[in-house]
């Protein structure tokens, strides 16, 4: 597959990242589509940054492969590389540097550089162009690299939890943008996020890392319904319980998380000796919490 | 106006689905009425455009609504939303879910249905005052 027309924006086979005896990355295997946003959630240490480093080819992998555009991400061309922003969580942008020459020089950069979206976005930072960077507000610094990203008019835009630190009104005005400015149906954004409630509204996939691994891809609504919970009264000595994430005591009662047990679940718990068992259902903030604490065991290596 | 809130245990495109189901049932959004462009709602309540997407054909396929082309969505006329066999459906589901929450209260079933028909006259006499269905 060296076509670099390629159908999948980001393709990983098998995937690994040591840093010394210690894995980021375990076989990580993901192919994700071209267009629409990607949220990418996973407890610290899960592997999330160091995914995003290796597709750009900031680390070479391990082992296995990594491809972005077609082209393999530890020997990516110029061209590909033109074609991919990143933004971090720290908004790296030269200091000195004041937000109209900023702009400038990336308006120089950038052959596909798109000044109606740059202009969208910094009116909804208000982005004051004569302000050196060093002193613009933490939102403010965090719209100036999302409109110098999507400025850009990149086939793929990553993120690494571009909200961190954020107060909710440029949070909002974050989320806005990426939902709603730039050509929504060319880019391919993925980005990191610890914010559940964000990414319900925000993705059409979310990409779940565990242990370097990949847990699950699919549309929030779609995981979400995987997950159910259930208050019971009475659980019987040493009963295993089908699918279980997480169990928890409160006032007595027992309240459980499973994952992928179907309708019959009740029952079955049941005939297991299990009393007083109702379904509590649980919003997807709180589902995916559970899904990220209980999902498989730790694989020590 | 259509409200979505995280933390509920419905997906989001399940509450706009839920949110414009119960302005039509209650009058709030009478058939004719235009549905606001799929990006319109979303940068109203803002989700992706997608999810808005996703609740208007689970709208359109229940009947509530139907695209006009090149014109937009709108509420439909009440006769044209359900077969027959889908309200039939829903009626049984309804009863169905109705009779396991009075079982356990305990009460006769000639007092359910008394206080069932309390409920049921005020519809009667609109129906009668307006033929048709």
């Amino acid at each position: 597959m060296n076509d670099a027309r390629s159908d999948f924006a980001i393709e990983t086979q098998r995937l690994s990242r040591f840093y010394g005896d210690r894995y980021a990355l375990r076989d990580l295997t993901l192919a994700v589509p071209r267009g629409g946003v990607h949220a990418l959630v996973g407890r610290n240490g899960a592997g999330k940054t160091t995914l995003l480093r290796v597709l750009l080819g900031f680390v070479g992998p391990s082992g296995g492969t990594s491809r972005v555009l077609g082209e393999d991400s530890a020997t990516l061309s110029a061209e590909v590389r033109g074609r991919i922003a990143y933004g971090t969580e720290e908004h790296a942008l030269p200091g000195w540097m004041t937000v109209a020459s900023l702009r400038a020089l990336h308006a120089r950069t950038y052959p596909r550089w798109d000044e109606g979206a740059y202009g969208e976005v910094a009116r909804r930072f208000h982005l004051p162009d004569a302000r050196r960077v060093s002193h613009l507000s933490n939102g403010q610094r965090a719209g100036l690299a999302l409109a110098l990203a999507l400025a850009q008019s990149p086939d793929i835009l990553l993120l690494d939890d571009p909200t961190l630190g954020l107060d909710p009104v440029a949070r909002q005005t974050f989320v806005e943008t990426l939902l709603f400015v730039g050509k929504r149906d060319e880019t391919t954004v993925i980005y990191s996020s610890h914010d559940l409630d964000e990414v319900e509204r925000v993705a059409d996939d979310v990409i779940i890392l565990v242990d370097g691994g990949l847990a699950a891809f699919a549309p929030p609504d779609q995981i979400h319904a995987r997950i159910s919970a259930w208050i019971l009264d009475d659980l019987p000595e040493g009963c295993a319980i089908p699918g279980l994430l997480q169990a928890r005591n409160i006032e007595g009662q027992t309240q459980i998380v499973v994952l992928d047990q179907g309708a019959d679940f009740g029952s079955r718990l049941e005939a297991l000796g299990a009393r007083g068992l109702t379904p509590w259902p649980l919003g997807f903030d709180r589902a995916i919490n559970a899904f990220l604490s209980g999902y498989g065991t730790r694989r020590d290596s | 106006m259509i409200q979505v809130v995280t933390g509920d245990p419905r997906p989001i495109f399940k509450q706009i689905v839920d949110g414009i189901r119960l302005r039509i049932a209650s009058g709030e959004m009478p058939p004719g009425t235009r549905l606001p462009s799929v990006r319109a709602l979303a940068m109203q309540i803002t989700v992706n455009v997608n999810t808005v997407a996703k609740a208007y054909l689970e709208l359109t396929a229940d009947g509530l609504i139907e695209s006009r082309k090149g014109v937009g969505l709108f509420v439909c006329e009440p006769r044209q939303r359900r077969s027959d066999s889908e309200r039939q459906r829903l009626l049984d589901e309804a009863v169905a879910h109705f009779v396991s929450d009075v079982i356990p209260l305990g009460f006769e079933p000639g007092e359910i249905v008394d206080r069932l028909k309390r409920d049921l006259e005020p519809l009667t006499n609109r129906i009668a005052k307006e033929p048709g269905k």
